[in-house]
């Protein structure tokens, strides 16, 4: 199709060449330069230092805090998310659209602000404050205050994912598994989801990344306790500010390469299961 | 098995979609819903299968009252318009799938289910195809896998919602008749909703025919063509000439022509007359009859269509076997109604 000049709706091939350079002029400039830049000035002081970088004890805690965080709230989102999605493209009750708007809250608010609504609940001063101390639980400056904010923020990836996915799916599938005798359950399982599963894998992975990779609503609520309730987004903006430039890009270096580990994972899910991509849809 | 529903309403916010259905299907019986579109129709077949829920009324299957009960107990076949096929599983696995959920204790073993399978694959003549994806079939191979899926669950009673609609002219047809050998060989009640008028009198042994929620006829095919019971059904089956005339001692009066009326006794007064293409002759003007204009000839085949127009601008058409040599657009003439149908207006 390259030398075909006659083609309806062919563009001139300058136009082609000048919007392709474009998209990726674009895309190397705010991609992969900054992406790259990550890694070389990680690298700036040497590979010994990049690697001490990354191993000191409290690199190592908040790596361990970003993927336990991260460990919870994901498994925890997919199920919220996979709930409300269900309930919201397959069945009709009263007050769907409010729900709807409440799953977009977190994408709408700050996290600034997300953060501090969990600071208001359930920090010392706060709704909850006084009754979490009587039972010794610290939810604030803690690991599940780190969770809280976390599936608050990244709540909305999986739902959002799946909702207009199933909605133009429509039901009739699972009206045909009823009348064949399946549960509710069962249709849900053999049907519902697995319709939904390459939207489903995407929303993870997106909800993943965010979970790791968020900052605002952590930051908030984390109280910065090194070696204690310190992410690896964290840990970077106080190397930072420390002036320890090699140091904070050696761990964001880090962060990218989990970002980057998810993407080659949900690749390598893809050229597996080409065939079954192949055969779904219309 | 036999189904009934008693007095059924259903209301879906403002609209009233249906308005006190009461209707009997006979054990074995092939029963078309017949009505255009927002007549309720599909709606009734889905409150048959338990997918929608009836705000009043009964429903009961083989004399067991069904009404609360969901569709997976109701042991009902449903076939929807756009097939409704399981996109992500085979062929073999959509049809062997009712078989395949069931709890472990009614679960048939892996190779009867697969024996099943088989057999019903050779029943909608499909035989080498369970392996493909829904995706890789033509419209009318998935609308055949879909009814071998809802037979696998050897249903008490099968549903199909306009079972044809998405197909074209010609696997309409063949489909059609193949539908009706596959009933005649199971003799499973069946009920199905068409818009379809010659596909309802073609394919089914009553026609129910739906307004607005309410049933206007129950009959055989032979019954709903040649005595409609209401002003719609006579002009929902398609092609009639509508014309004023009188009911006058029990008999119709058009334009001076007086016949016995072939619709439901009237009484006198006003009436709204159905006469088909096919029912008028010609006369030379003068004649009594209605007099018109020919505006246009078209031969097909055996036959001639004449388009008309009366006097007030109405256009009746009328086909006849022959039309008189020299015949030509412009022509006075005084089309004489043989038959008629007619209602109160």
């Amino acid at each position: 199709m390259s030398a075909a000049p006659a083609r309806p709706t062919g563009e001139p091939r300058w136009l082609r060449w000048l919007l392709i350079t474009v998209a990726l002029m674009f895309l190397g400039l705010n991609l992969a330069l900054p992406l790259a830049a990550v890694f070389v000035e990680g690298l700036r002081k040497g590979v010994a230092a990049y690697a001490a970088a990354i191993t000191t004890p409290d690199a190592v805690s908040a790596l361990k805090l970003t993927l336990t965080v991260a460990a919870i709230a994901v498994p925890l989102n997919i199920v919220i998310g996979l709930a409300a999605s269900w309930a919201i493209a397959k069945f009709d009750f009263r007050f769907k659209s409010v729900l709807v708007t409440l799953i977009d809250l977190p994408f709408s608010v700050s996290p600034v602000v997300s953060g501090l609504i969990y600071v208001l609940l359930f920090g010392l001063q706060g709704w909850f404050g006084a009754a979490l101390r009587d039972q010794d639980i610290q939810v604030i400056f803690a690991v599940p205050g780190l969770v809280l904010a976390t599936i608050f923020i990244t709540f909305p990836f999986v739902a959002r994912e799946l909702i207009p996915l199933m909605e133009e799916q429509g039901r009739e599938e699972e009206e045909a598994a009823l009348s064949l005798g399946a549960s509710g359950l069962s249709t849900f399982w053999h049907v519902t989801l697995p319709n939904v599963r390459w939207g489903l894998l995407y929303g993870v992975l997106l909800c993943n990344a965010r979970a790791m990779g968020e900052f605002g609503a952590v930051s908030v609520v984390s109280g910065h306790i090194r070696g204690r309730t310190n992410t690896l987004p964290l840990h970077i903006e106080i190397l930072y500010n420390e002036y320890n430039f090699a140091a904070a890009f050696a761990v964001a270096s880090l962060l990218a390469g989990l970002a980057l580990v998810t993407l080659v994972l949900k690749s390598l899910l893809e050229w597996r299961f080409a065939g079954q991509l192949a055969g779904r849809g219309h | 098995m036999s189904v009934t529903a008693s007095a059924v309403i259903k209301r879906f916010g403002a609209f009233t979609a249906l308005d006190g259905i009461s209707l009997a299907a006979r054990e074995g019986e092939f029963l078309a819903l017949l009505g255009p579109s927002g007549s309720g129709k599909t709606t009734l077949l889905r409150i048959l299968a338990g997918l929608e829920f009836p705000d009043s009324g009964s429903i009961s299957i083989g004399g067991v009252d069904m009404s609360d009960r969901p569709a997976r107990d109701r042991q009902v076949g449903f076939v929807f318009q756009q097939y409704a096929l399981f996109r992500h599983m085979t062929v073999a696995d959509n049809i062997g799938f009712g078989l395949t959920v069931r709890p472990r204790k009614t679960r048939p073993p892996r190779a009867e289910i697969d024996r099943r399978v088989a057999e019903l694959l050779e029943l909608v003549q499909l035989p080498a195809l369970g392996g493909r994806y829904p995706a890789q079939l033509s419209g009318g191979q998935r609308q055949r896998v879909a009814l071998a899926r809802a037979l696998a669950v050897e249903p008490r009673l099968l549903l199909l919602d306009e079972p044809f609609g998405a197909l074209d002219a010609k696997v309409r047809k063949d489909l059609r008749r193949w539908l009706r050998a596959v009933h005649d060989r199971t003799g499973l009640t069946s009920i199905f909703v068409t818009h379809d008028q010659e596909e309802a009198l073609d394919l089914a042994d009553r026609v129910v025919v739906m307004d607005h929620g309410r049933i206007e006829q129950i009959d055989t095919p032979e019954q709903v063509w040649e005595r409609p019971a209401t002003a719609f059904v006579c002009d929902f089956l398609g092609g009639a000439n509508r014309v004023v005339a009188h009911a006058v001692a029990g008999q119709i009066d058009i334009a001076g022509v007086r016949l016995p009326n072939r619709a439901p006794a009237m009484p006198d007064g006003p009436a709204s007359a159905f006469i088909r293409p096919h029912e008028f002759a010609l006369a030379a003007p003068g004649a009594a009859g209605i007099a018109v204009v020919l505006r246009r000839i078209l031969r097909t085949g055996a036959q001639a269509a004449l388009e008309t127009e009366t006097r007030d601008g109405s256009v009746i058409e009328v086909t006849i076997a022959a039309p008189p040599e020299g015949l030509a657009p412009g022509a006075a003439l005084v089309l004489v109604p043989q038959t008629v149908r007619a209602y109160p207006a």
